[in-house]
C-alpha cells in the first residue's frame, strides 16, 4: 500500500533522507524509530507530498504522490505530533470542517458516533477545542481518519507528550483501525509503543533506514538493544 | 463549509469588537453628516430670513440715500448642496457655502467664512467618506493579515494541507467569509445612511456607493497580495499598516507639501494688499484718474455728472471698483495656481487610491475644491450682476422706496458634478485586478511546509 523507492531528500549539501526503500503492506502498522533528525518526519512529509523528493518515489496504492497529489490525498489521513484544531470550534465542528475540506459529508449523529468511537468523552463533543487536552485532540484526529475512511494513516510522533493512559488508548485505536484494514506509517520515539502496536519496525539514523523487521521477531529487550546499538555504533 | 468558517471567524472576540467599532463609527459619521446637513439647511433658512430683515431695517435707516444704503446692504449667494455632502463634507467644512456680499470691493469679501467654523474645528468632524477611506482599510487589514499565517502559526495548516483537495480554494473560502463580513458592515452603513439622510438613489449616489465598494475591493486585493507572500503574521500586519500609513497619510501629505512648493501662492497676500491699496490710495489721487479707469470698463456710466468738490457715490464706487480691478491679475493668478495644484493632485491621485477616492467623493458630493472655485466664479458673476443693477440707480439717486426690496431673496449657485466614469473607476479597477492576479500567482506556490 505504501512504498518508498530510492526515496531521497536533500537540502543543499545536507541529505535528510538517503535512498529509502520501504514497503508497507495493507493493514500493517509500520513504526519508524530513530533519534531527532533521523529522517522519520521527512519520510512522512514526502508521503504527504508536503515536500518534493530530490530523487526516488513515494507511492500510495501504487500512485506516485508527486504525480497524483489529489488522488493520493483522498486515501490518506494525517495526525501530526501535536494535532492543532480550530480553538473557536467544538470537536464536532472541527471534525465536520475537516471532513468537508476533504469533500466528505456526514450527519451530526454520525460525527458524534465517530468521536465517541474514537474515545472522546461525550460531554466534550460540543465543547470548544480550546478546552481539550492533547490526547483529546489526537482522538479527534483518529475520528477524522475514520470519517474520511482513510486507507492510510500517516502519523508523526502522535503519542509524544501523551500520558500513558492516553497513549495506550491511542494505540488501541490504531489496532482497531488495523483490524479494519487501515495501513499505518508512524514515526515515533517510543520503543515500547512501537513494539506493542507495530507489525513492522524500522530504525533510522542520519537519513538512512538501517534496520527493519517484523515486530514479533524481536522481544522488547532485543528491540531496545538493537536500537541502542544502532544509535551508538553505526 | 461557509457556515463553519463563519462560525470560526465570528466567534473570535477581536472580530466582534472591531466590527462593532467600525459599525458604531459609521453610524456616528452618518449622524454627524445629518447634523451637518441640518446645520447647512438652517443656515440657509436663516440667511433668507435675515436678508429680508436686514434689507428692511437698512432701507428704513437710509431711506433717503440709495448709495449709502447699498454701502451696507448684503446680498446672499448660496452654494447649493447635495445631500451627498453629508457623506463627504470636504471643502464645505472649511470654506463657506454662504456668501453675504455688498456691492463694494469683492476681493476682501470672498474668503469670509461663516461663524460655525470655529465650533467645528474644535470638536472635529467625521463623515462616512472618512470611515470608508481611512477606517475600513484598517478593518480589512485586521480581518485578513493572518489569513494564512494564523494557520501556519497555529499549526492547523499542515492538517488543512493534508485534507483539503485544494488548499488555495480553502483560502479563497476563508477570504470570502471575511469579504462577506466587510461588505455586510459596508452595506448596513449604506442602508442606515439611506434611511437617515435625504439621499436619492440617483446616478451620483450610485457612483458614490459603487466607488466605495470598489475601494474596499482594492484594499482586499492588497491584503490578499501581502498574505500571498506567505510570511508571518507580524510581518503581514506591519507591512499592511505601513502601506496604510504611506497611502493614507504620508503620500497625500507629501504631495500637498510638494505642490505647495511647486505652485507657491504669494498672490494670496498681494491680492489683498493690491485690493486695499487700490481702493484706499484713490482717496489721494485725482478724481479724474480714478474715473478714467472706471469709465474705461463701464463707458455707459460716463453720462452721469461727477461733482468736483464734494463726495459722490459715483466716485466712491469707482474707487472700490478699481481696488478689485487692480488686484484682478493677482487674484486670477492665485486662482490659476490653485487650479494647477488641484489638477496635479488629481493626476498624482491615480497612484494613491485613498486620495483618488477622496477627490471623487468630494466631486460627487459637490464639496471639492473645484466646486468651491466655481462657486467663487459664480460669486463674482453675482456680485457683478448686483453692481450693474444698482450702479445706475445709485448714480441717478433713485428713490429707496421705489425699489421692490422683497424681491431680493438669496440666490443659489448650482453645479452638476460631471463624473468621468472611466477616470473615476480605472485606477482602482486596475490596481484591484492587478493585485488579485499577483496574489493568485503567488498563492499557487502555496507551501504546506516551510
Amino acid at each position: 500500500m505504501l512504498q518508498a523507492i530510492n526515496l531521497t531528500k536533500s537540502y543543499g549539501a545536507f541529505t535528510a533522507l538517503n535512498n529509502l526503500n520501504l514497503s508497507v503492506q495493507a493493514g500493517d502498522i509500520f513504526c519508524l524509530l530513530g533519534a531527532n533528525g533521523a529522517g522519520k518526519s521527512t519520510t512522512i512529509n514526502l508521503f504527504l507530498n508536503f515536500i518534493e523528493p530530490t530523487d526516488g518515489q513515494a507511492t500510495i496504492d501504487t500512485l506516485d504522490v508527486s504525480q497524483y497529489p489529489k488522488k493520493t490525498k483522498q486515501l490518506v489521513s494525517y495526525i501530526p505530533e501535536n494535532l492543532r484544531l480550530y480553538p473557536n470550534l467544538t470537536g464536532l465542528e472541527n471534525l465536520e470542517f475537516f471532513c468537508r475540506l476533504g469533500g466528505k459529508r456526514h450527519s451530526n449523529d454520525q460525527l458524534e458516533e465517530l468521536l465517541t468511537q474514537s474515545g472522546l468523552q461525550a460531554d466534550f463533543i460540543h465543547k470548544r477545542v480550546s478546552h481539550y487536552s492533547k490526547g483529546m485532540r489526537q482522538k479527534v484526529g483518529i475520528a477524522l481518519a475514520r470519517a474520511r475512511q482513510a486507507k492510510v494513516l500517516l502519523l508523526d510522533e502522535p503519542t509524544s507528550g501523551l500520558d500513558p493512559k492516553a497513549s495506550n488508548e491511542f494505540s488501541e485505536l490504531l489496532l482497531d483501525m488495523k483490524e479494519k484494514g487501515v495501513t499505518t506509517l508512524m514515526a515515533t520515539h517510543d520503543l515500547f509503543r512501537a513494539k506493542e502496536t507495530g507489525t513492522h519496525i524500522g530504525i533510522m539514523k542520519e537519513g538512512v533506514l538501517i534496520e527493519q523487521f517484523a515486530s514479533d521477531e524481536v522481544s522488547f529487550q532485543d528491540l531496545e538493544k538493537i536500537y541502542l546499538q544502532i544509535m551508538h555504533v553505526v | 463549509m461557509y457556515q463553519i468558517l463563519t462560525k470560526q471567524f465570528i466567534r473570535s472576540r477581536s472580530t466582534v469588537i472591531v466590527t462593532l467599532l467600525i459599525l458604531t463609527l459609521g453610524i456616528v459619521s452618518v449622524l454627524m453628516g445629518e447634523q451637518f446637513l441640518n446645520k447647512q439647511q438652517r443656515a440657509i433658512d436663516e440667511a433668507a430670513h435675515y436678508q429680508q430683515e436686514h434689507i428692511q431695517q437698512n432701507a428704513q435707516w437710509h431711506a433717503d440715500d440709495l448709495g449709502l444704503l447699498l454701502y451696507y446692504l448684503r446680498f446672499t449667494f448660496i452654494n447649493s448642496f447635495d445631500p451627498l455632502t453629508a457623506l463627504s463634507v470636504g471643502q464645505r467644512d472649511v470654506n463657506s457655502s454662504i456668501q453675504r456680499i455688498t456691492i463694494r470691493g469683492l476681493e476682501g469679501q470672498k474668503y469670509d467664512t461663516d461663524l460655525h467654523n470655529p465650533t467645528n474645528l474644535q470638536v472635529g468632524n467625521l463623515d462616512l467618506g472618512f470611515v470608508i477611506i481611512y477606517l475600513f482599510p484598517l478593518l480589512i487589514i485586521a480581518f485578513t493579515y493572518d489569513l494564512l499565517s494564523e494557520e501556519k502559526e497555529g499549526g492547523t495548516w499542515r492538517l488543512v494541507s493534508s485534507q483539503a483537495n485544494s488548499p488555495l480554494l480553502y483560502l479563497g473560502y476563508k477570504l470570502s467569509v471575511r469579504v462577506g463580513l466587510v461588505y455586510a458592515v459596508w452595506f448596513l452603513l449604506w442602508v442606515f445612511a439611506l434611511l437617515k439622510l435625504p439621499l436619492s438613489l440617483d446616478t451620483n449616489a450610485l457612483v458614490f456607493i459603487g466607488l466605495s465598494g470598489l475601494y474596499l475591493a482594492f484594499w482586499l486585493a492588497l491584503c490578499a497580495w501581502v498574505v500571498s507572500w506567505q510570511r508571518s503574521s507580524s510581518f503581514n500586519a506591519l507591512s499592511l499598516l505601513s502601506v496604510w500609513v504611506v497611502l493614507a497619510v504620508l503620500l497625500p501629505a507629501s504631495l500637498n507639501s510638494l505642490l505647495a512648493n511647486l505652485y507657491p501662492v504669494p498672490e494670496a497676500l498681494s491680492t489683498m494688499v493690491e485690493q486695499r491699496d487700490g481702493y484706499h490710495e484713490k482717496w489721494d489721487v485725482e478724481k479724474e484718474v480714478t474715473m478714467n479707469g472706471f469709465f474705461a470698463e463701464y463707458p455707459q456710466y460716463q453720462k452721469y455728472p461727477l461733482p468736483e468738490e464734494e463726495f459722490s457715490w459715483l466716485w466712491y464706487y469707482a474707487m472700490v471698483h478699481l481696488g478689485d480691478a487692480e488686484s484682478r491679475q493677482s487674484s486670477e493668478a492665485m486662482r490659476e495656481k490653485i487650479r494647477q495644484r488641484e489638477q496635479a493632485s488629481r493626476i498624482a491621485a491615480w497612484l494613491i487610491p485613498p486620495l483618488h477616492i477622496q477627490l471623487q467623493f468630494n466631486d460627487l458630493a459637490q464639496s471639492s475644491l473645484d466646486n468651491y472655485l466655481s462657486f467663487l466664479d459664480g460669486t463674482e458673476e453675482f456680485h457683478e450682476k448686483m453692481r450693474l443693477y444698482f450702479y445706475p440707480k445709485i448714480f441717478e439717486e433713485a428713490s429707496v422706496g421705489k425699489e421692490n426690496w422683497e424681491s431680493f431673496t438669496p440666490e443659489y449657485f448650482a453645479e452638476a458634478p460631471e463624473v468621468n466614469w472611466g477616470l473615476a473607476l480605472a485606477p482602482l479597477l486596475l490596481f484591484t485586478v492587478g493585485l488579485f492576479l499577483f496574489a493568485i500567482l503567488n498563492a499557487r506556490k502555496l507551501k504546506a511546509f516551510e
